[in-house]
């Protein structure tokens, strides 16, 4: 993209302007493309001078110019046009597509090429689709279905909260499989991708093959994502102002719970049963009377403790340019509350200038600086009710949020402030939103600076300069006279506070030397050669105090007594060559490859260097003359294969290590984690092959891709016998290998292209397959958070591994199971634990798809994300229905249990609690779903109401995100992060959407919104 | 040209810069952690790595969730469930736990073979040290806490010798020591030995020790006190009842009185250490966030209490109104207007109700116990004597005098109320082959409210042995599971 600009730029055709001091007039026109279609966005110039602008929406210009001056038209994809100013006050123009290929430019690694000439199968999202996706505060959400062979969850419904993306399936078994971010040449740590703005965003290239991946080695195997922001065009001041508002809720269960009257009926049931855990409740206890007063109390505690979420977005961007230099700056400011009561939710003011100059003919050069500032609560993410997620499932309804006095008033305490009722669980989780505060302010700067220097014709180069640097507060509070305080807290010493400050730095310095040649008419080369270094330093302070006089006052100088401190630092380094090359022959025949050598400081000394490499080759069948003329606009062949690799592991895991800490005050040493020294470069080799195809002058036009990716020498956490006395109980090794197969189907159609109706609709969709190839010995591997997932050669990754269950046996209502034999048996044991061949966490379906239609200035586009195949263990479900939780609400559901010989298709008696609560398959449910992610219609103001009011362009509009879902999944579907805190993102065992365990919910949101362009 | 030269040689410069010796940047070293090969070199540096084992001890005794220092009582009759608790542990209390139960399984058994981890790499240096008291001192404390941390795995997941006739040859746990070649091996996968072979081994470590160790080493660590003191508990385990009692003979601690006003409360509150021979130490001003152990049987939200775990009625209520300790057991406490006896030993220091304590593993009392227990099996007379130096502190006045089965049952009762709450009960009923027998009270304060759903765990009931959690027999297949799991 950048590469084209430069080009338009170029200030050779200085030399051609003609120079002429005629009177100034207004000249303004019409610009549509070779379908007479009108074509915003054009970039107009006076030749020669700065003066530019741009078409409005309906491709209508006016601009200042004298009669024999020039007017140049360009566009992306389009032959730029000249016209000289004559007579006339009106020049309207109609553009071609550029029939030298530069119809679409393809950000591929290290650079771009033009998409004829690309022998790679890369991804591309582009603004549009961005756009329709505002509701979306985060970057990485927005690639969800967007793009073939790109899988996106959602981490979970947290504001501001990442997404998982992965790329061709799961490409590591090490915790972290996420592809390597890189916005503007630079690489960004993927933790930080949320403080992007997404409306500086030009477009995505998702890279996939070895063809690109390769040229990024040890970095590259879980995909690229190759972010490009946008940049001003030569002409006029262009100023967007965009502001949305709306709200946002909690998706609605796809089942009930309990109100009063049903779950004091649920617990006297029990009670007659002789469930232990009901006799004390007031279900079995309760009178007449008391029983009337709960049923009256009937609590929502989803009401009490959840609210409609805010969500407010505000941009502002202004860009243009002249022939040497061009500019883009944006503000943007996001909000949204969270759909929890009781907290502030997610805030974001972000900055951005992107400018490139022509200093010298031969030397080009530009920044990329962003400056993001963000703050979120943290709520506890856990598996209790300290958890509002969890509680809003588990508190009576019989419990009222605040206590009563007994003639039915709330209770106040001496500031005559309502007292919150700890209901039954102990734990009054709306009092703790309140007193236990928690929250995080990151500044993420982001920044690059570049020079290209032209040295000949033949010989270029780049430098690039970039840096990232995050800067996180965290402060963590238990409030005097708070929930926690008075549990865990010194009634001496009244409120705690810690506060964490990490600084992370990444910085990449890389060198590009390239040439270009023609040999004879047809042959282009063209070599390049990369150095690069890239540091990533990590410090971090804390501290913890105790001991404050007023909870008014968050800060630590206050406080009695400071309680712990501390602070760190981490440090790798990664430093690479590369030579790539590129032939073509006439643009027909193309082969491209690559090497890279990297070296990086996570591996010991013997292992420190990996190379990777990869060769891809591509055929334009519709430059053959035998297509010339036909209905084919475009038809290529290409294929790929090569390697790279992943270093994404812990620092020193090839090293015994001891790890300082203290007990009753000493200093002490204790030996953590068991070191490998002969851990190695996980890789992978890709293959792929694709044909790419346009047809009927591009209306219809598709991708389809199949690849075959192999993993070898996979790094994870190989259990190890406890006994060993490892802190983790298991040590980093290269354990095995894996494959992943698929076939990616991208199809775009304009079914309707006519002047004032525009019909579209677009899809992709993966099917893609995994599998185990080998392990250390043939030795399966128990893996996942709680153990119930497994790796075994020929199976599934990560196939589901646990207790089959064979229902309720309808004699007794006494809970079945299988047993290793497969013979159904009435007792539960954990070593009947097998594998679920064929159920994994992992989608064997994964796609989106888009339709829209423009009426004139009416607009609707509707997203649709999906996937199946994949299965979720429902622990949600499981808390809901468990036996033992009759102290807690339940779902309706659990009336269903057996009660007389002969019933079927019940829950288990009970009677039989110890074995019916048990984990099992019973729990295992398929995750498959179609979501209407975005709905969003707009309308853009006709230009004749615009004359004369200053302003280019008006559209308002209206997004539902998440408006409905289509799944048998009992809870919602789309899940990320099970429980952040018994299975944070990243940690040991960790599988995306493996298990649901009451992770902040995802939700449903309307906006409204304004968006005008002067 | 001139320009075209400045152009080359900007390039260069650019290419050279990136280019002079990155390579030497890829060696990075640790920042934060030290290197397990160098550190140890001196006193200093080996007690650092001492005091790690120690904190490892801290770390599964004092869990609010599953510390050792409670789970045994949970697991016996001494505490009911509260029913308006968080029914936390209830999967141990009702018996329900199984492999991949969480809690008390996985964490006894990882956490203490890390603190035999830590031991191993302290004894393997040891040869650092010059010749001496110093050296001899570490290696005294280090091989004690090893024999220890061996001793709490064979007690929790294998047999103890006297439970039955057959356990001494029933399979006990992995010994590992450094000087035998034991480690080294990260994937080494190690088969179980027997329990004879275990108690031979800690006996050994611990007898040792009692050579090695040094008198005095300050709060929270081992001395020579503290390792005769385990040796009575493992000689009473092993049924080695005059060596039992020639350990108890070496231990120079005294009882506290607790006919001395709230000298007693005092050791629970952690503002006197008087009758403590082993405690595992927290500093809870430095380390105000580390494990509160006091979680395991209640919270304490003001004005109410949500207990975990109250004290059983019948046991409560048997209480001789001369018995001193009565004090430090129980509390009355509410939750949601309900009446319990609760737990006292571990609310928190003086003033505080956080449970944030010391670890209380050994007081003397109990070595005068485990002597009148070893005593009553050679000489009653003496075992009379012996428990009423104990009672002569814990009751403003008692009958005693008793004989045969009764000062049998005396020794028992004795130990049961002194020990209650503290980590004991449920060995002891395992140790001596008898069954867990609650009474079939209610879990409130008169008795009332919902009975225990399991009353009885029968005498040699497999699950006095807990299982061997699951990531262990997946990681490694030489490892058997305890029977009926």
């Amino acid at each position: 993209m950048k590469a084209k600009l430069a080009w338009m730029l170029t200030p050779l055709l200085v030399l051609c302007m003609s120079f002429s001091f005629g009177q100034e007039k207004t000249v303004s026109g019409n610009v549509t493309d070779q379908n007479g279609l009108p074509l915003p966005g054009v970039s107009i110039l006076v030749v020669g001078t700065s003066n530019g602008t741009q078409t409005d929406f309906d491709g209508n210009y006016t601009i200042s110019a004298s009669q024999g001056q020039m007017l140049r038209f360009s566009y992306i994809g389009q032959k730029t046009v000249e016209r000289t100013i004559g007579a006339s006050s009106t020049i309207n123009v109609q553009m071609e597509d550029d029939a030298q290929a530069l119809e679409e430019v393809v950000v591929t690694g290290y650079g771009s090429r033009s998409r004829e000439l690309s022998t790679s199968a890369v991804s591309t999202v582009s603004t549009e689709k961005i756009e329709a996706f505002v509701p979306s505060t985060s970057v990485d959400n927005i690639l969800q279905g967007q793009a073939a062979g790109v899988q996106v969850t959602a981490a979970n419904g947290r504001p501001g909260q990442t997404a998982f993306v992965t790329i061709r399936g799961v490409g590591s078994l090490n915790a972290s499989t996420t592809p390597l971010y890189v916005v503007d040449g630079v690489p960004v740590n993927s933790d930080f991708i949320n403080n992007l703005n997404p409306n500086d965003i030009e477009s995505f290239s998702i890279l996939k093959d070895a063809a690109t991946v390769s040229k990024y080695g040890s970095r590259g195997s879980n995909g690229v994502v190759l972010i490009t922001t946008k940049q001003g065009k030569t002409g006029d001041a262009r100023i967007t102002f965009r502001s949305s508002f709306g709200f946002s809720e909690r998706i609605p269960d796809p089942f009930d719970l309990m109100n009063t009257s049903q779950k004091l009926e649920l617990e006297r049931q029990f009670a007659e049963l002789g469930v232990n855990a009901a006799q004390s409740l007031p279900g079995a206890t309760a009178d007449d009377a008391e029983r009337a007063r709960l049923i009256g109390l009937d609590t929502n505690w989803e009401e009490e403790l959840l609210r409609k979420g805010q969500i407010q977005s505000n941009s502002l961007s202004i860009s243009g340019g002249d022939e040497k230099m061009t500019y883009f700056l944006s503000l943007g400011y996001d909000k949204n509350t969270g759909i929890i009561d009781r907290i502030d939710g997610f805030e974001r003011v972000t900055a951005r200038l992107n400018t490139t100059y022509q200093a010298k003919e031969w030397l080009n050069v530009g920044t990329n600086i962003s400056l993001s500032r963000s703050t979120t609560d943290l709520p506890r993410d856990r598996n209790n009710v300290q958890n509002p997620f969890r509680a809003m499932y588990d508190y009576n309804p019989w419990d009222p949020l605040y206590l009563r006095n007994a003639d039915g008033s709330i209770q106040t305490d001496a500031q005559g402030d309502p007292v919150f009722n700890p209901t039954t669980s102990g734990f009054p989780i709306a009092k703790a939103l309140i007193t236990e505060p928690e929250d995080n302010r990151n500044f993420l700067i982001v920044g690059s600076l570049f020079a290209d220097i032209k040295f000949s014709d033949k010989f270029t180069n780049r430098f690039t300069v970039g840096a990232t640097n995050n800067r996180y507060n965290r402060t963590t509070r238990s409030i005097a006279g708070g929930v926690l305080n008075t549990i865990v807290g010194a009634a001496a010493f009244p409120g705690t506070q810690t506060d964490n400050f990490e600084n992370t730095l990444q910085y990449n310095v890389n060198n590009l030397f390239t040439y270009t040649d023609t040999f004879g008419e047809f042959h282009n080369l063209s070599a390049s050669f990369l150095l690069e270094y890239n540091e990533n330093i990590y410090t971090d302070l804390f501290a913890s105090a105790r001991g404050f006089p007023s909870p008014e006052i968050p800060y630590q100088e206050v406080a009695a007594e400071a309680t712990a401190s501390g602070s760190e630092e981490a440090r790798r380094v990664l430093f690479s060559q590369g030579l790539f090359v590129d032939y073509d022959y006439d643009g027909k025949y193309i082969l491209s490859g690559s090497i890279r050598r990297d070296g990086s400081s996570r591996f010991g000394p013997e292992n420190q260097y990996g190379y990777f490499y990869s060769g891809s080759a591509a055929w334009n069948i519709a430059r053959e003359s035998f297509l010339e003329g036909t209905a084919v606009n475009d038809l290529k062949l290409r294929a790929s294969y090569g390697t790279s690799g992943n270093q994404n592991i812990g620092d020193f895991n090839f090293l015994n290590l001891l790890e300082f800490g203290t007990y009753n005050g000493n200093t002490t040493a204790i030996p953590i984690g068991v070191g490998n020294p002969n851990i190695q470069w996980e890789s992978q080799a890709i293959l792929d092959i694709g044909v790419e195809f346009g047809l009927f002058n591009n209306r219809i036009n598709g991708v389809v891709d199949y690849f075959k990716k192999n993993s070898k020498d996979l790094l994870l956490n190989q259990p190890l016998s406890q006994t060993v006395g490892d802190e983790n109980n298991s040590i980093l090794a290269n354990i095995g290998e894996l494959e992943n197969s698929g076939i990616e189907v991208s199809l775009n159609a304009d079914i309707v292209r006519a002047e004032n109706f525009v019909w579209r609709a677009g899809g992709n969709i993966s099917f893609l397959d995994n599998k185990v190839i080998s392990l250390v010995n043939g030795d399966d591997i128990v893996s996942g958070t709680f153990g119930y997932n497994i790796l075994r050669e020929g199976e599934e990754i990560n196939s589901y591994y646990t207790v089959r269950y064979a229902g309720v046996n309808p004699a007794n209502g006494e809970p079945l199971y299988y047993d290793l034999d497969g013979n159904i048996t009435n007792e539960y044991s954990a070593s009947f634990n097998t594998i679920l061949e064929g159920k994994s966490p992992y989608a064997n379906i994964e796609g989106g798809f888009f339709t829209s239609i423009r009426w004139g200035g009416f607009g609707v586009r509707a997203d649709f994300v999906g996937k199946a195949g994949n299965y979720i263990m429902n622990f949600q479900r499981q808390s809901g229905i468990s036996i033992g939780n009759i102290d807690s609400n339940q779902r309706v559901e659990a009336f269903n249990y057996w009660k007389q010989p002969g019933d079927t298709n019940v829950l288990p008696s009970p009677l039989f609690q110890g074995t019916a609560d048990q984990d099992s398959d019973r729990w295992l449910e398929k995750g498959d779903y179609i979501r209407l992610r975005t709905l969003t219609v707009d309308y853009n103001l006709p230009g004749k109401f615009l004359d004369r009011t200053g302003i280019d362009r008006v559209r308002v509009f209206a997004t539902g995100q998440n408006l409905f879902t289509i799944t048998e999944y009992n809870g919602d579907p789309e899940i990320g992060i099970g429980s952040n805190e018994s299975s944070a993102a990243g940690s040991a065992g960790f599988i995306p959407g493996a298990f649901s365990l009451f992770s902040y919910p995802q939700t449903r949101s309307y906006t409204f919104g304004v968006e005008i362009g002067f | 040209m001139k320009n075209r030269l400045y152009k080359y040689c900007l390039a260069s410069f650019v290419a050279a810069t990136l280019l002079v010796s990155c390579d030497d940047e890829l060696d990075v070293d640790p920042f934060t952690e030290g290197n397990p090969e160098t550190f140890f070199n001196t006193v200093s540096s080996f007690q650092n790595g001492v005091d790690g084992i120690y904190s490892q001890f801290w770390n599964y005794y004092s869990d609010p969730g599953s510390g050792l220092q409670g789970i045994p009582d949970i697991l016996s009759d001494n505490v009911i469930l509260a029913q308006t608790g968080r029914r936390s542990n209830e999967v141990y209390y009702d018996y329900r736990y199984n492999p991949n139960t969480g809690g008390a399984v996985s964490l006894y058994w990882s956490e203490a073979y890390e603190a035999v981890n830590a031991a191993n790499l302290v004894i393997g240096q040891i040869d650092n040290l010059p010749d001496g008291p110093d050296k001899n001192n570490i290696l005294g404390q280090a091989l004690a806490a090893r024999a220890i941390a061996h001793f709490d795995l064979a007690r929790v997941y294998a047999m103890i010798p006297t439970q039955s006739a057959d356990a001494n040859n029933s399979p006990g746990i992995v010994y590992l020591k450094v000087e035998d070649g034991d480690t080294g091996d990260p994937f080494a996968q190690p088969a179980r030995e027997t329990v004879a072979s275990n108690y031979a081994e800690i006996i050994g470590d611990l007898e040792q020790a009692a050579q090695l160790i040094g008198a005095s080493n300050g709060e929270g660590r081992l001395n020579r006190n503290g390792v005769y003191a385990m040796l009575s508990r493992v000689y009473l385990y092993n049924g080695d009842y005059q060596l039992a009692i020639n350990a108890a003979n070496q231990v120079t601690t005294t009882i506290v009185d607790a006919t001395e006003e709230g000298a007693l409360l005092a050791v629970y509150e952690d503002a006197s250490n008087e009758g403590i021979v082993i405690e595992w130490s927290v500093n809870t001003s430095s380390e105000s966030g580390f494990n509160n152990v006091g979680v395991l049987y209640s919270q304490t939200t003001p004005p109410n209490t949500v207990s975990e775990y109250v004290i059983d009625y019948e046991f409560f209520n048997n209480l001789d109104p001369n018995d001193l300790r009565a004090e430090v057991m129980q509390y009355d406490a509410t939750n949601q207007g309900n009446n319990y006896n609760a737990v006292r030993k571990f609310l928190g220091e003086t003033d505080e109700v956080n449970g944030r304590v010391d670890i209380k593993v050994l007081r003397a009392a109990e070595v005068l116990l485990n002597k009148a227990e070893a005593q009553f099996e050679i000489d009653q007379a003496a075992a009379l004597a012996t428990l009423n130096i104990l009672r002569n502190a814990r009751y403003t006045s008692y009958t005693g005098g008793e004989t045969g089965q009764a000062l049998e049952d005396a020794i028992q009762y004795e130990r049961r109320v002194e020990l209650s709450f503290e980590g004991h009960r449920f060995f002891d009923l395992k140790r001596r082959g008898e069954a867990v027998q609650r009474s079939n009270n209610g879990d409130l304060a008169d008795g009332s409210g919902t009975p225990p759903e399991i009353l009885t765990l029968p005498a040699g009931d497999y699950r006095f042995q807990l299982p061997i959690p699951i990531d262990e027999i997946n990681a490694n297949p030489n490892m058997a599971q305890n029977p009926n799991y």
